[in-house]
């Protein structure tokens, strides 16, 4: 029985082995070379690093991937809070919650081709309803800046919900006590929320905002679908650059070589991250601490000044 | 401070309103849309069925007609994909939960926290990486464009997030719950299955739901390792809208169809882990 645990963990370090490692393995080989699609393979050492460096695409979508990145799950993380908070002051929630989560079922290729025709220039709703208010049509796709926006709104529209789902998941395992106490106490609602609700909720708020930028930072569906990249590359991605490289264009070991580039910004960046996080992890759960303890003393002395 | 409490209250009821229309009026768009035809597309946008445009509903006999043999084999494909990938997800995932929750690991210089990193890295890590190379290995083994193939890479991109929910989830219960179990004379095994797995059913049904949700919606995975037989909706879906003239109306048929399975699943965990949570056994 001593050995349960190694039974346990098992399946997934295989899945991790073969499905993870090995492939890696094989992309990190295939990126020094210039295997194309049905062409022959030659050792070509770093020179797709090399080029991978002048390349103004490659650079471009690299931009455009850490900006969506930094400026969506901003975005997303303070929505679903709001949301999450509002609705977890109403009784008669289910359909509220339904109604939230409905665009996170979406598949992203439905969200792709039915905002692709909301921002049509000519005969989307989104345009007829500037022009109710007097303003002009705007090409919401085919200006590079303004694309670029759109995608972002998209995502957002796309990915709060599920900051929704883990945020208010995280409320409801809140204890009720402190809040009930604080109440007691007379204090406001947005009193009890900084000092209480947001310190208690950081460390689900950070592994929430975690697991959403590593999915941000994969950005491919929704682009693919409404831009496809461009204008130019003004919205291009490097999954989709790194799509479109090695399987469009068949540049496999290219393409290999830039999924590898990508892949070692986003494990230094998390494991930089992380780092700092573990520290930082430690102290909300501290506070969220001092502000339980600090309030059910508070509300014992509160006790003790009735019955005297 | 009652009426301040009003004021919150309209404020709060205010801006779920206005997120509400920003959240559905695109999938109410879908739905009038499917039952659109070309003129009413391309002569400007109507909104209002019978008042600016007589629906129609020439897209869904064309995907019980003509398309139908298509349409079957990609919601089927997706249906039994997502729910039986989301399954194994959480079965592995909640053994390796429990492992990394309860046990100490030394793998090597590999501790529990190197493990949990190591399990989750390969949610960072870009599908397309692997991609690449799984074409070649399935190609190899006859694995692609097959239902096995398809349900254990949906399997593989789904673990890391399982475990990672899951772990945290059993993390929170007591161990104090097992010992007295164990007390009362269950095994380990039964303890797992018993006790401490029911407790963390929130968590699991949230991992499932998730896992559920990004198998259904996957696209990239699908796009690179199946072609026909294996093929789910978004695959038939952007085949479609890969045309010349794309039929808006009929894509968003398929769309409508590809949102129910999901919308069914959300609605009855929503409801299992309303319960589940009220009566939580952990407090």
């Amino acid at each position: 029985m001593k050995n349960i645990k190694h039974f346990l963990i098992a399946p997934t370090l295989l899945f991790f082995i073969t499905f993870s490692l090995l492939p890696l393995l094989f992309a990190l080989g295939l990126s020094l070379t210039n295997f194309s699609l049905g062409g022959h393979a030659k050792w070509v050492g770093l020179r797709n690093y090399i080029w991978l460096f002048k390349d103004p695409i490659f650079t471009g979508s690299f931009k455009n991937t850490v900006l969506y990145t930094l400026i969506g799950v901003t975005f997303q993380y303070w929505l679903g809070l709001i949301l999450a908070v509002f609705v977890s002051s109403f009784k008669k929630r289910r359909l509220i919650k339904l109604m939230i989560l409905l665009p996170f079922m979406l598949p992203p290729l439905v969200i792709g081709f039915t905002w692709r025709t909301l921002l049509d220039s000519r005969f989307g709703p989104v345009n007829a309803l500037l022009k109710i208010f007097g303003i002009n049509a705007i090409n919401w796709i085919t200006n590079p800046k303004l694309a670029f926006f759109s995608i972002l709104v998209v995502d957002t529209w796309q990915w709060t919900p599920f900051m929704f789902l883990i945020l208010f998941a995280g409320l409801r395992m809140l204890p009720k006590e402190p809040f009930e106490a604080a109440h007691v106490d007379g204090a406001s609602a947005w009193h009890s929320f900084w000092d209480m609700t947001f310190p208690m909720l950081l460390p689900i708020s950070i592994g929430a905002i975690v697991l959403r930028s590593i999915e941000a930072f994969k950005i491919f569906d929704i682009v693919f679908f409404i831009t496809g990249g461009g204008p130019g590359n003004a919205t291009s991605s490097l999954t989709l650059n790194g799509y479109f490289t090695a399987l469009r264009s068949g540049n496999m070991g290219y393409g290999a070589a830039m999924s590898v580039l990508m892949l070692l910004t986003v494990a230094i960046t998390a494991v930089v991250l992380l780092m700092a996080l573990r520290g930082f992890l430690a102290k909300p759960k501290r506070q969220g601490e001092i502000a339980l303890t600090a309030y059910s003393t508070e509300s014992q002395a509160s006790e003790g000044t009735n019955l005297g | 401070m009652d009426k301040k409490n009003t004021l919150s209250k309209t404020l709060r009821t205010v801006g779920l309103i206005f997120w509400g229309i920003f959240a559905l009026f695109p999938v109410y768009w879908i739905i009038i849309t499917a039952f659109k035809q070309s003129k009413d597309i391309y002569q400007g946008p109507f909104l209002l069925p019978f008042v600016d445009f007589q629906p129609t509903i020439a897209a869904w006999t064309k995907l019980m007609g003509p398309s139908k043999d298509q349409f079957i084999n990609a919601l089927t494909n997706s249906i039994l994909f997502a729910s039986v990938s989301a399954l194994i997800a959480v079965l592995l995932g909640s053994f390796a939960g429990y492992g990394l929750a309860r046990y100490s690991y030394k793998y090597g210089n590999m501790k529990n926290n190197d493990l949990s990193f190591l399990i989750i890295s390969q949610r960072i890590m870009p599908p397309i990486v692997a991609v690449i190379a799984l074409f070649a290995i399935f190609s190899f083994i006859k694995l692609l464009d097959t239902k096995v193939g398809m349900i254990l890479v949906y399997t593989w991109f789904n673990l890391p997030l399982t475990v990672y929910i899951i772990t945290d989830f059993i993390s929170r219960i007591p161990r104090d719950i097992e010992y007295a179990a164990a007390i009362d004379g269950y095994g380990k095994i039964h303890q797992i299955f018993r006790i401490t797995l029911p407790l963390a059913m929130p968590g699991l049904t949230a991992a499932y739901l998730l896992a559920f949700f990004f198998s259904w919606n996957d696209f990239l995975l699908a796009l690179m390792l199946t072609f026909r037989k294996a093929s789910t909706l978004p695959i038939m879906i952007m085949n479609l809208s890969t045309t010349d003239n794309p039929q808006w109306w009929f894509i968003s048929a398929v769309g409508i169809i590809s949102i129910i399975p999901p919308m069914i699943a959300a609605i009855v965990l929503d409801h299992f882990i309303d319960r589940q949570l009220l009566s939580g056994g952990t407090r």
